[in-house]
């Protein structure tokens, strides 16, 4: 294998690039736009969301645990309160009026306290400390349930709310047990933090696979490919020049991806740097190695684009980018172990979250080692057998 | 050294019932081919009467099915003397995304040119093709005869003693391709073999040998008179649908 020869065809690729400014552009604006989006709607929490209230407790407000627990609400970020009917409003039917509203989706939670809410309560709070029982005093809450998203943030800031009320006077319920969760590893660690290592491996993929691809079907088509073997340069030499053009590629982009994400969200990166650029960059000269296999194995140039959903959607789904593996389903679940981006993404979290070193993720390390190195020897085959 | 010796080194291209099937189709059929130093022959044929495939085989993009073919002296595919080897397919076989200038690059560096002597041949390569001023031009710019003439240059750079050239004129205008020529002729008067395919048959008279192909063999070979001479014909279309006529018979 000659060097030149292999930076001769790197060079090549990157040149095309260069003379391309919209695919420059993309391969910047693409990761730069997939961790803003993410960073910004994933990373926050649910907020603002629009809520009626309908409260007929009779109780004075001063003694009103209603009351308190609506002031409460009014504190959170979650919930927008947009209405609050009392037993004055008695005459338009407010509980109807406000499921009506759910009904229309015009707001997403209507809750309504009833006339003996405090009442329960305080005949609640009397049996238990008398040791005998009592039914709960409840309300309604009607809820939207399109998006199970808000339906967990709107059901865990009442919860939230009735249990201080209770804790504080005048009723100083305190529950028996307390779950204090010690974080071992991603103290202060918000979604992006987990959501960025995710990133930057999925576009390390996304971009290197459907690079090789394209440009590989372009040799194709024209004869430059017939054109380049019958010089002296070896297939070996090719399938180097291509991994060292597009691996990178995929390191230019996770720098972008840091910077933007260290910029603009602030995360949090534990462990080192080099280790996360090794990654990323045996990451991606798998993934361009996948792309140039498949691109020359399929017959046609149609046949080869059409890889491009087959083996980037499972590999976005079932990964572990979004959601943990353990959310995958037990039957999908060994397919998430035979998918690269998988340990690309584990191991980058690991590195960048939890701040480990080689020995943690050296198995990582070497799964994504041996990913560059099958992909180059079978690109190096596939090569071989066009002739 | 011996007669046969010597034979052998001044053919520089030899081929021995060679034979090249795709899926059962034959594109090549026995094709037995002499072409000896500082020659300029030419395969001329319709569409589909195994040029192509020919030369495909001949610089080692294909595998014959059957029979032998070496040039210089090493069976094919060449590999040792791959950088004595020349080719230009007949398809656009440059890259549009790069400038005339990074391309002709490109091909120097993979045959390991030094950078003056890759600095040398293009400047007079380009001027040979009269694309001199056009150095920074995309390929993607240029129109069709132009990236033809880039081609050839490009599959000339390394200075090659043999050159395969497919359809090298076609989609060249008249008076640039009576340059090509006048350059071929340069170009074997300097020792260099050059095989070419054409269908252009008036054009074919400059070469010293004529090869005619038809349903992947030959079926006649000799100097442009010869062959009219042969047919009673007074140009080497005619010569060659007498030929054909008669292969057929």
């Amino acid at each position: 294998m000659k060097l030149g020869r292999v930076l001769a065809i790197a060079r090549k690729n990157l040149r095309a690039l260069r003379h391309d400014k919209r695919t420059v552009g993309f391969l910047v604006l693409m990761p730069l736009l997939m961790i803003t989006i993410f960073g910004y709607t994933f990373g926050g929490d649910v907020k603002d969301l629009k809520v009626y209230l309908v409260n007929l407790d009779a109780a004075p407000s001063n003694e009103s645990v209603s009351a308190a627990i609506i002031n409460d609400l009014r504190t959170r970020e979650t919930l927008d309160i947009r209405m609050v009917y009392g037993p004055e409003d008695i005459a338009i039917d407010p509980v109807s009026l406000v499921r009506q509203k759910v009904q229309d989706a015009e707001i997403w939670a209507a809750i309504v306290f009833g006339g003996t809410f405090t009442s329960d309560v305080e005949d609640a709070v009397a049996a238990i400390r008398g040791g005998s029982f009592s039914l709960p005093g409840t309300f309604a809450v009607y809820i939207d349930g399109t998006n199970p998203n808000i339906v967990a943030a709107i059901v865990n800031d009442l919860q939230k709310s009735v249990q201080k009320v209770l804790v504080s006077p005048p009723y100083g319920i305190v529950p028996p047990i307390a779950v204090t969760p010690d974080l071992v590893y991603g103290q202060g660690a918000r979604f992006i933090d987990f959501f960025a290592p995710g990133v930057m491996g999925l576009a390390a993929m996304m971009v290197t696979f459907m690079l090789s691809i394209i440009s590989f079907v372009h040799e194709r088509s024209g004869s430059t490919l017939d054109r380049l073997l019958s010089t002296p340069v070896t297939e070996g030499e090719i399938v180097a020049g291509y991994a060292l053009a597009f691996g990178l590629v995929a390191l230019i982009q996770s720098v972008v991806i840091l910077v933007t994400a260290v910029g603009l969200f602030q995360i949090t990166i534990q462990g080192n740097l080099l280790l996360v650029l090794l990654m990323i960059f045996l990451f991606g000269v798998g993934s361009q190695g996948l792309g140039f296999v498949l691109s020359s194995v399929a017959r046609t140039e149609f046949q080869a684009v059409q890889f491009m959903p087959i083996i980037l959607f499972p590999s976005i789904l079932l990964s572990g980018v979004f959601w943990p593996i353990e959310a995958v389903p037990m039957v999908l679940r060994p397919v998430s172990y035979f998918i690269p981006l998988t340990y690309a993404v584990e191991g980058l979290r690991s590195v960048m979250i939890r701040g480990w070193g080689l020995d943690g993720i050296w198995f990582q390390l070497l799964i994504l080692l041996a990913f560059a190195v099958v992909m180059l020897l079978l690109s190096t085959w596939a090569l071989k057998r066009r002739r | 050294m011996g007669q046969v010796a010597k034979a052998a080194e001044s053919e520089v291209i030899r081929t021995d019932k060679l034979r090249k099937e795709f899926d059962g189709l034959v594109a090549v059929s026995g094709l037995n081919l002499r072409v000896g130093r500082g020659r300029l022959y030419g395969l001329i044929g319709p569409n589909g009467s195994g040029k192509t495939t020919a030369i495909k085989m001949l610089v080692g993009l294909l595998r014959p099915t059957s029979g032998t073919a070496s040039v210089l002296g090493e069976r094919v595919p060449v590999r040792k003397n791959i950088a004595r080897v020349g080719y230009m397919p007949q398809e656009m076989a440059i890259y549009t995304d790069l400038t005339v200038h990074e391309n002709i690059q490109l091909f120097g560096q993979l045959y390991s040119l030094s950078s003056e002597s890759l600095e040398r041949r293009e400047k007079s390569l380009l001027k040979m093709v009269d694309l001199e001023d056009r150095s920074d031009s995309l390929i993607s710019q240029l129109s069709g005869g132009m990236k033809h003439r880039v081609s050839l240059a490009s599959a000339l750079i390394h200075d090659p003693e043999v050159v395969f050239l497919d359809e090298p004129t076609v989609g060249v205008d008249p008076e640039l391709r009576v340059g090509f020529w006048k350059y071929f002729s340069d170009l074997k008067s300097v020792g260099k073999t050059i095989i070419l395919t054409t269908h252009y048959m008036d054009e074919a008279v400059r070469c010293d040998t004529v090869g005619m192909m038809r349903t992947g063999d030959l079926i006649g070979e000799g100097t442009p008179k010869q062959l009219m001479e042969a047919t009673s014909t007074l140009d080497l279309e005619s010569a060659f649908l007498a030929y054909a006529r008669r292969s057929g018979e």
